[in-house]
C-alpha cells in the first residue's frame, strides 16, 4: 500500500470520536490536496479528449475490414454493449445512493419482519427502481452491501427484469391480454423469485454463496474512510470494475453464439407442445434480449411457436441469459448460478407447459 | 504490484466504461447511433456517457489504490484476501477475461462502425411473418393511409392482410436490400432489416417482387441494396407481391434499419 494517501489511518480514530457531519479530517485536509486533485481531474479530461480523438481518427487508418461473420458478430456485441451501459451506469449510480447516501435504517424501517414476507416485498422494488436487467446486478450488489441477505437479495434480482412497469407496459403492447401470456409472465416471474428465495433461505451457509472476491470487498466497502464523495467516487470504480468485463463478455459470447448457432436449427422444432418450449427456452438463453424489448422478439415466433413456449421464453430470457449470468457470475458462485438456472429453467418449463394445456 | 493492479482495476472499470461512453458519444456526435439502437433511446444512452465520462474525469482525484483502502487496523489484510489469496487459475480466468473485455472494446473503438450483412438477414429468416407492431399496421392499412409505410409494415400487411385485394395497387417506393426468393427461379424478395431496440434483436422484413421486375443490364447481387418503385398486385394464389415499374441499385443508406 505505498500510495495510500497519509490521511487514511488517522480517519477511524476521528469517525469513531466525532460524529459532526464534519470530521475534524476534512478540515484539515491541506490545501495542496484539493489543487492536485483538480490536476488529476484535469489530467482525466485529457485522457477522455485523447479516447475522443482516437475514436476519429482510428477507424479512417484502419479501413480494411474483418470477414463478415466476425463483423455481423462484433456489431451485435457492440450493440448490446451501447444498449446496455446506459442501464449499467444507472444501476451503479443507484448502487452507489443505497450504499453511502440512504442512511443506516430508513430502508429497513419500512420492510416487513418476517422472511417471506420481505421477500415478497423485495420482488415488487421492481416497480419502484427503474433499472432493467443489466442495471439489476450493481444495484442487487450495493443492497447486500447494506446488509441485506442473500435469498432476499436474489428474490429481488430475479423479480425485477419481469415485475417492472416497463416490461408490463410493452409485453401488454405485444399480447394484449391474449392466451394469458402476459399473466403467466408477471405472475411466474413473481413465483419463481419467491420460489428461489426460498430455496437459497434454507441454505445452511447464504454467505458461501457468494464469491470469495464480492465478501472480501464488502468488508472492504463497510467501513471505507472519507467523506460521502470520496466513496461515492471508490464505490464508482469498484462497481464498474466488477461488472464491466463481465458485460463485455457476455455481449461478446451473445454476439458469437448467435452468428455461429443458426436459428434454423433451434426453431426446426416447431410447434410440438414439449420440444417447443426446450427450443424457445435454448433461444432466449442464446438471444440475451433486454427484457424491455423482449416480447416484440418473441410475437414475431408466436404464429408458429404454442403460447406455453413464448410464455418459457419471456420467463427465462431476463432471468438467466448468457449475459446475464456472466453478470451475476461477478457476485455469485458457479454451484449457486447452476442451482438458479436449474430452477428457472424447470419452473419455467412447467409454468409454459400449464399455459399450454390451458390455452 | 500494487500499482499495477489498481490500474488494472481502473482500466477494467471506468477504463473499459469511458471507451463505451467515447464510443457512444462519437456515434451519436455523427449521427450514426442509429446504427446500434433505436433512436428513440438515444436521449437515455447519451446522458448516461456523459454521466460516465464525468465520473470517470473525477475517478482520476481518487489516488491509486484508494478503492482498495480501509479505514482500520485489519484492513490490509482484508487487501490482501482480494488480491493474493485467490487461485492460480481463478488469477489467470482473471486475466484471459480482462485481455478479452480489452480487446472487445478496443476493437469496437478503432474499427468503423458496420451493419449487419444480408447473409446474417437471411440466417434469420425463419420464415414466420415479422409482427413488430403487433396488428396496428394492418388497421392503418386498411384505412388507406401507407405513405409512410417501410419493407416492415408492408411485410406485416403482406403477411397478415385478410383481404388482399383492398391494397391492390397500391403504389409503392421501397429501399431494402436484394435476397433470393425462396422456391422461385425469377424474382427476388426485398428484404430489410426492422428493430425494436438495439441491433440484436434485429429481424428480418421481405417482400416478395414479382418475376416480372423490369430487366436490369446485370443480375442483382444478394445483398444489393435497391429502390424498387411500383404497385401492389396479388397473385392467383391470393399473396400479395409487388409489381416493380423501376428498380434502382443504390449505395447502402445512412440508416439502414427501420424502427
Amino acid at each position: 500500500m505505498k500510495t495510500a494517501p497519509p490521511t487514511a489511518p488517522a480517519n477511524s480514530a476521528s469517525v469513531s470520536t466525532t460524529r459532526t457531519p464534519r470530521p475534524a479530517v476534512r478540515r484539515a485536509e491541506p490545501r495542496p490536496r484539493a489543487a492536485g486533485a483538480l490536476v488529476a481531474v484535469g489530467v482525466g479530461v485529457l485522457v477522455i479528449a485523447a479516447l475522443f480523438v482516437i475514436d476519429a481518427v482510428a477507424p479512417n487508418l484502419f479501413p480494411a475490414s474483418l470477414p463478415t461473420r466476425a463483423e455481423d458478430g462484433l456489431t451485435l456485441a457492440i450493440s448490446v454493449l451501447i444498449e446496455s451501459l446506459p442501464f449499467v451506469a444507472l444501476g451503479v449510480v443507484l448502487s452507489i445512493v443505497v450504499q453511502v447516501w440512504v442512511p443506516p435504517g430508513v430502508i429497513e424501517r419500512w420492510m416487513p419482519r418476517r422472511a417471506w414476507a420481505r421477500r415478497a416485498v423485495l420482488s415488487l422494488l421492481g416497480m419502484v427502481v427503474p433499472v432493467c436487467e443489466c442495471g439489476n446486478v450493481p444495484f442487487a450488489r450495493g443492497l447486500l452491501m447494506r446488509g441485506f441477505t442473500v435469498p432476499e437479495t436474489l428474490t429481488f434480482l430475479i423479480a425485477a427484469p419481469i415485475v417492472n412497469p416497463i416490461v408490463i407496459i410493452t409485453t401488454h403492447q405485444a399480447f394484449g391480454f391474449s392466451d394469458g401470456i402476459l399473466i403467466a409472465r408477471l405472475i411466474g416471474g413473481y413465483a419463481i423469485a419467491n420460489l428461489i428465495g426460498w430455496l437459497y433461505s434454507r441454505h445452511p451457509d447464504p454467505d458461501g454463496l457468494l464469491t470469495d472476491r464480492f465478501r472480501a470487498m464488502c468488508a472492504l466497502v463497510t467501513d471505507e474512510p472519507g467523506g460521502r464523495a470520496r466513496r461515492s467516487l471508490a464505490q464508482f470504480v469498484i462497481e464498474l470494475r466488477a461488472v464491466m468485463p463481465a458485460l463485455v463478455i457476455g455481449s461478446a459470447l451473445a454476439g458469437a453464439v448467435q452468428v455461429l448457432i443458426p436459428r434454423e436449427a433451434l426453431l426446426a422444432i416447431g410447434s410440438n407442445p414439449a420440444l417447443s418450449i426446450v427450443a424457445m427456452i435454448a433461444l432466449a438463453m442464446v438471444v440475451s434480449i433486454c427484457s424491455n424489448v423482449d416480447s416484440f422478439f418473441a410475437l414475431s415466433f408466436a404464429s408458429t411457436f404454442t403460447s406455453g413456449s413464448i410464455v418459457a421464453f419471456l420467463l427465462v430470457g431476463p432471468l438467466v441469459d448468457i449475459k446475464m449470468l456472466a453478470l451475476m457470475r461477478t457476485t455469485f458462485t458457479t454451484r449457486t448460478l447452476a442451482g438458479l438456472v436449474v430452477v428457472v429453467v424447470l419452473s419455467a418449463f412447467a409454468i409454459g407447459t400449464v399455459v399450454n394445456l390451458l390455452a | 504490484m500494487h500499482n499495477a493492479h489498481s490500474v488494472g482495476t481502473r482500466w477494467l472499470g471506468v477504463g473499459l466504461a469511458a471507451v463505451l461512453a467515447v464510443v457512444t458519444l462519437g456515434l451519436a456526435l455523427t449521427g450514426r447511433l442509429a446504427l446500434y439502437i433505436n433512436p428513440e433511446s438515444s436521449w437515455f444512452a447519451v446522458g448516461m456517457a456523459v454521466l460516465v465520462l464525468v465520473g470517470a474525469a473525477l475517478s482520476f482525484a481518487l489516488p491509486l489504490g484508494a478503492e482498495a483502502e480501509h479505514g482500520h487496523d485489519h484492513g490490509i489484510e482484508a487487501v490482501d484476501d482480494v488480491h493474493h489469496d485467490t487461485h492460480p487459475a481463478a488469477l489467470a480466468a482473471t486475466v484471459v477475461g480482462g485481455v478479452a473485455a480489452s480487446g472487445v472494446v478496443l476493437l469496437t473503438l478503432v474499427l468503423p462502425p458496420a451493419s449487419l450483412s444480408a447473409e446474417l438477414a437471411m440466417s434469420r429468416d425463419v420464415g414466420a411473418p415479422p409482427l413488430f407492431a403487433g396488428s396496428d399496421a394492418v388497421t392503418l392499412a386498411a384505412t388507406g393511409d401507407t405513405a409512410s409505410f417501410g419493407v416492415g409494415e408492408w411485410a406485416a400487411v403482406f403477411a397478415t392482410a385478410t383481404n388482399p385485394d383492398a391494397f391492390e395497387g397500391d403504389a409503392v417506393t421501397l429501399t431494402g436490400f436484394v435476397t433470393p426468393r425462396e422456391g422461385a427461379s425469377e424474382g427476388f424478395d426485398l428484404t430489410r432489416l426492422v428493430i425494436t431496440h438495439c441491433v440484436i434483436d434485429a429481424q428480418p422484413a421481405s417482400l416478395a417482387i414479382a418475376a416480372s421486375a423490369p430487366a436490369l443490364d446485370s443480375p442483382l447481387d444478394t445483398g444489393q441494396w435497391v429502390t424498387i418503385t411500383g404497385t401492389v398486385n396479388s397473385t392467383a394464389d391470393g399473396r400479395l407481391e409487388i409489381d416493380a415499374t423501376s428498380v434502382e441499385p443504390i449505395d447502402e443508406p445512412e440508416d439502414p434499419y427501420e424502427y
